[in-house]
């Protein structure tokens, strides 16, 4: 997944802004797609690559920062950076606290948006990858029986066999037996390896 | 109808409508005389007719005249004994009936002729009513737009101030971009020319968009009126009256009745004045130590008007008292700085002066003048 090329989406209703910025970006030797309006990048096919938003906040139709609470309520999660020619204090607090990851004023300087997109990029491919993980694990759990699940919800929480035995009315041995398989199935080669593991499931859970 | 307007004069009023009434009748009459031959009973409903048309035509006083010409002729002539004014006894309740009904026939038509021109009086007045409404509309639709016309100075520049921004945008990315491609190993020449070739194209675009604007303010060349400066200055202070009350800012005016008339483009005129006052309001944001009062101040002899803006704001410092004046100067976190530039532009074009002190007792005095027979005037 994460091989696939990172791509940089550009939505300003200005043509030769997004082109400007299409070619910048490039230059660098990264991928970007233009788009005039927020509906036509809702419209389009998004690969499942790492990416970011670069956005105008003043748009025709659904402006920037609608466009960041629509997708946040869409469950959509991509980096956002916003652009605009004349921002202030509360839209960049609005932004910002939505999860932005920066807000520049036009004309930027090329650092500031490389800088911006390549923390956007990195931080949508910690995510995707938390993402891959997490679904790898979850189909391990998936193929442990109920028993073993309530065998590895005690054993990550730190009880001893014996104390998961008696919680579960089981027989020493049994639990052992139990925890083996659980270690097997979950390829963990360490207790604290799959406490670890368990947390990531739990807290995409919390999520 | 279209004949009595011809007709002037109660004379010849009365000549016609005499002689209208002598035509109906005469006219009902000799049908009337034929038709005796062939009934055996008087006939004398034609009168009806011509009693009618004449109290349509000449009002209650010719229906009436026409009753009487018809009561003769048919006493005369077809009221037993025939040809004689004497009636015989069995034809007097006959003869009675008739001239009942002639008077009603006049009563009716006189009556329906009257309504119906009351009527169309009423709506011809309701057309004139219309009619000065819609010219009120439109008197108060262009104030209304006159007036926005000076609020929207300021969106004026936030537009332009994007216009120019995005293709500056543009130029300094694709700057950026080139200079990725120049230093990248081997250099991407066919990109690094493609990149130079828009740069001239959004270099060129932001600078249509100045032309653009120039044009706008040269085609609308100042159209002068003679114009009351006082009334100017009323007109402004009511529009600025809420934003001062909130800000509590109290706006005085310090007039006199009867300043000479000077020749100038009212909009433009009304942006010097809302500008200076503005930049007033906007001084005394701060102010705390004394009351926030904004006095406009007018006064004029026979060759020129003085207008003076105080605030008790924060004053000027000796040295920007110049250089307020430059385009893009400012000290407010928001402005552009193209406010007084723009006033003083103005006033200059219109042979005056723009200037700024600062106010003994704290604060700044703006003033301008405005010459009372400009040398382009042309009348």
């Amino acid at each position: 997944m994460t091989d696939a090329r990172p791509t940089i989406f550009v939505v300003d209703d200005d043509a030769s802004v997004r082109d400007a910025i299409s070619n910048l970006l490039e230059s660098v030797g990264l991928r970007a797609k233009v788009f005039e309006s927020t509906e036509a990048f809702w419209k389009a096919q998004r690969p499942s690559a790492p990416s970011c938003l670069v956005l105008d906040v003043r748009l025709p139709g659904v402006g920037g920062l609608e466009f960041q609470e629509q997708l946040a309520k869409a469950n959509v999660s991509i980096p956002i950076i916003f652009i605009t020619a004349h921002g202030d204090v509360p839209m960049t607090s609005r932004a910002m606290k939505a999860g932005a990851i920066e807000f520049l004023m036009k004309p930027f300087q090329k650092e500031d948006l490389l800088a911006a997109v390549r923390h956007g990029l990195d931080r949508d491919r910690i995510r995707r990858d938390e993402q891959a993980e997490v679904s790898v694990l979850q189909a391990r759990v998936d193929q442990l029986t109920s028993r073993e699940r309530e065998v590895m919800d005690l054993v990550v929480t730190g009880l001893i066999n014996k104390q998961i035995g008696a919680e579960l009315g089981l027989s020493e041995v049994t639990v052992k037996a139990h925890r083996s398989h659980v270690m097997q199935k979950m390829e963990a080669t360490s207790l604290a390896e799959l406490v670890r593991m368990s947390d990531k499931l739990k807290r995409r859970d919390r999520r | 109808m279209q004949t009595s307007a011809r007709l002037e004069g109660p004379t010849r009023s009365l000549i016609w409508r005499g002689g209208i009434v002598l035509l109906f009748v005469v006219a009902a009459f000799v049908p009337t005389l034929l038709l005796q031959r062939l009934f055996p009973y008087p006939f004398p409903f034609l009168f009806f007719g011509a009693v009618m048309a004449s109290a349509w035509f000449g009002g209650k006083a010719a229906g009436l005249f026409a009753v009487l010409l018809s009561t003769l002729f048919v006493d005369y002539f077809f009221v037993p004994p025939f040809y004689s004014f004497s009636i015989s006894t069995t034809a007097e309740a006959y003869f009675a009936a008739f001239v009942a009904c002639a008077l009603a026939a006049s009563w009716v038509s006189s009556a329906k002729k009257r309504s119906e021109q009351a009527l169309k009086e009423a709506l011809d007045q309701l057309e004139v009513r219309v009619s000065e409404r819609t010219a009120e509309l439109m008197k108060t639709q262009t104030e209304l737009a006159h007036l926005s016309q000076v609020l929207s100075m300021g969106e004026l520049t936030a537009s332009i101030a994007h216009e120019i921004n995005q293709p500056l945008t543009a130029v300094v990315t694709h700057g950026h971009a080139c200079s990725e491609w120049l230093s990248a190993n081997p250099p991407n020449l066919e990109k690094a020319h493609q990149t130079v070739q828009r740069i001239i194209q959004d270099g060129t675009r932001a600078g249509a968009v100045l032309a653009r604007i120039r044009s706008l303010f040269k085609k609308e060349a100042p159209t002068k009126d003679w114009l009351d400066i006082n009334e100017v200055i009323h007109e402004l202070t009511t529009f600025l009256r809420d934003d001062a009350i909130r800000r509590r800012i109290a706006i005085r005016t310090d007039l006199v009745p009867g300043l000479p008339k000077v020749k100038a483009d009212r909009v433009q005129l009304q942006q010097v004045v809302l500008n200076l006052m503005m930049n007033g309001m906007d001084a005394m944001a701060d102010t705390a130590d004394r009351a926030k009062e904004l006095l406009i101040r007018a006064r004029g002899d026979e060759s020129e008007i003085v207008v003076r803006v105080e605030d008790s704001g924060m004053g000027l410092d000796a040295e920007a008292n110049e250089r307020i004046f430059n385009p893009f100067f400012t000290t407010k976190p928001h402005g552009i700085g193209m406010g007084l530039s723009i006033s003083r532009s103005i006033i200059e074009s219109h042979e005056g002066r723009l200037w700024a002190s600062p106010r003994p007792s704290g604060g700044a005095i703006f003033q301008f003048t405005l010459p009372v027979h400009p040398r382009d005037s042309d009348d």
